[in-house]
């Protein structure tokens, strides 16, 4: 009366089978054609191998209607489960073009849904590989509320454990709110794509033409909008780039990052630094020449590298410990703040402080934009975003002002009592509220209009002005700078800072958050 | 084939270092512009001839604002 071994596992060999084939050998070709990898063979090459457990395979979705009752959705489009990448935990859920399109359906939701609220539970980063022809419109509210789930599970998973999206193929539709709210999103060159419509409906809708590469592409979201963090060749590519990530970060919010041993001297100095930089602050230069010099073997993960270049933001390692690097960058809109580098600064802040992610602050910028089109985007509002960020952090943060920090710009990007536990300056830094021809300006004014020689006045002013304040000493013989050091020694000193850091502990007293200009 | 030296940040022109007619290399610098403190080079996108200047000194202009035309 029962089946023999044999016969039980033939029968859970076949099932197991079926549904490891995804959407068939004619879609599984059909994806290799787009030039993209099945969702099986994403994880093959992401986790360590023999190390991938899936969860939820046998799930079905429980929809009878327009013959879905009659249909074979293997996995329900989405492979989800947890392994081990280089050695660490990291759970996974990635959507299978091949079948059915990744159609985003209740119980797709629900599994991608349900592995977020597992890695949070067991303190592991969430890694989305998304690949989706977008909402499965033949289950309708079921479909409607299961974004939901899946958002309000990586919501409440934000700022517990990394999340880090993996544009792979298409997201379009509301299911793109998905990688716009994890930490991080890389897109691929060539088959990522992400939009709240896509082009046939902003046709419809709003009579626009236009490309599904020009609306949704890398232009559109790693230049343009600043959403994609950063842009990868291919599926491998992005797999690669996604593990270089990974060691940064730690599993989640109660762990350091892991502090990966280099070999690079953490006292070296570096002698060429001393005269690295322009000392005429009007002379721009690329700010990527002096990170790479202080960080550990010259390696910097820089993210967001098209948005807003004015200013610089990344990973790397100092003595081995992993750190948030922030730097203005001279050589693009003189390293000015706008909206949108405020805005690309105050996140990642944020994001560092939120998984004890130490911050070096580097400073050369002139001012936040002033302006008309600025004023009216909200240069205050957003500004404002990177004061919060600062100010909340209880990171330990570091800051180099090197040349330029004036004004609101000084206190934006981490000044002393923003935030910087420990402030360095360099001999050459001009530290102060206003450059010297603005303020001679504004205090001479009468005397110079009045003078028989005004030039020569305002000149001697200026000369006044630049002597008594365009220094690093005025701020130091107040504390605001804690030493003055040479160039050539900053990565020995920022080494030393990190150090005694190393456990720095602040408690703020309870409120429920900030009310961050958001 | 028409190529145009585009504005790069919003700022007033220092110097104009091209006239019509000059031969141009790719990268090299075409005018200055000056703003927020700092100069910044505007340069050549490709090899030409110049065949329309539009910038003048001392005036201001906005990022994308065409600074002259190369064949």
């Amino acid at each position: 009366m029962y089946k023999n071994y044999d016969e039980i596992y033939a029968e859970y060999e076949a099932k197991k089978a079926k549904i490891e084939q995804m959407g068939g050998t004619k879609a599984v070709e059909a994806q290799k054609k787009a030039g993209k990898w099945t969702a099986r063979e994403r994880i093959a090459y992401f986790f360590d191998p023999g190390t991938f457990v899936e969860v939820g395979k046998w799930i079905k979705n429980r929809t009878t209607a327009f013959g879905m009752d009659q249909r074979e959705v293997p996995a329900e489009g989405v492979v989800v489960g947890f392994g081990r990448v280089e050695g660490r935990l990291v759970a996974v859920a990635a959507e299978d073009y091949t079948t059915m399109a990744g159609t985003f359906g209740e119980y797709h939701g629900k599994k991608f849904a349900e592995m977020i609220d597992f890695a949070k539970l067991k303190g592991i980063p969430f890694v989305g590989m998304n690949d989706s022809g977008g909402a499965r419109l033949q289950e309708g509210m079921d479909t409607l509320e299961a974004y939901a789930w899946l958002f309000r599970s990586q919501i409440l998973a934000s700022g517990i454990i990394p999340q880090i999206a993996l544009l792979m193929g298409p997201c379009l539709g509301g299911q793109a709110y998905h990688p716009i709210m994890q930490d991080f999103i890389f897109q691929c060159r060539k088959t990522g794509f992400m939009g709240i419509a896509g082009p046939a409906f902003v046709k419809t809708q709003v009579g626009e033409e236009i490309s599904l590469e020009t609306l949704c592409g890398v232009e559109a979201h790693a230049v343009r909008s600043g959403q994609t963090a950063v842009v990868v060749e291919d599926d491998q590519d992005c797999l690669d780039k996604t593990k270089e990530l990974l060691r940064f970060l730690p599993a989640n919010n109660r762990e350091k990052p892991p502090r990966i041993e280099t070999k690079d001297d953490p006292e070296r100095e570096n002698p060429e630094m001393d005269t690295l930089i322009p000392p005429e602050p009007f002379i721009p230069y690329d700010m990527h020449e002096v990170i790479t010099r202080i960080v550990d073997d010259g390696y910097f993960f820089e993210i967001f590298k098209d948005f807003a270049k004015n200013v610089i933001i990344g990973f790397a390692r100092m003595e081995g410990r992993t750190v948030g690097i922030v730097a203005s960058q001279p050589n693009w809109l003189a390293g000015a703040i706008d909206c949108d580098a405020a805005d690309k600064v105050a996140r990642f802040v944020r994001f560092c402080d939120l998984f004890n992610i130490p911050l070096l602050n580097f400073h050369d910028t002139p001012a936040y934009w002033i302006g008309s089109r600025e004023e009216w985007k909200g240069i205050l509002r957003h500004g404002a975003k990177m004061l919060y960020a600062y100010i909340d952090a209880t990171v330990p943060k570091v800051t180099v002002i090197m040349r330029k920090s004036f004004a609101g710009a000084y206190l934006g990007m981490c000044c002393k009592d923003t935030g910087a536990d420990i402030v360095f300056a360099w001999p050459v830094a001009r530290i102060t509220i206003v450059g010297a021809e603005t303020a001679a300006s504004v205090i001479f004014a009468r005397e110079i209009r009045e003078a028989a020689n005004p030039k020569e006045v305002e000149e001697a002013r200026i000369r006044e002005y630049r002597e008594l304040y365009e220094n690093p000493y005025r701020a130091a013989e107040r504390g605001y700078v804690d030493e003055v050091i040479r160039p050539r020694e900053t990565r020995k000193y920022l080494n030393r800072a990190l150090d005694v850091l190393e456990n720095k502990q602040e408690v703020r007293p309870w409120r429920k958050y900030s009310n961050i200009n958001l | 084939m028409a190529v145009e030296v585009r504005c790069p940040m919003p700022g007033k022109v220092v110097s104009v270092l091209i006239k019509e007619g000059d031969q141009v290399k790719e990268n090299n610098k075409v005018f200055v512009i000056e703003a927020m403190k700092m100069q910044i080079d505007v340069v050549a996108p490709a090899d030409g001839t110049v065949k329309e200047v539009r910038a003048k000194e001392g005036v201001a202009m906005d990022t994308g604002a065409v600074m002259a035309v190369l064949e």
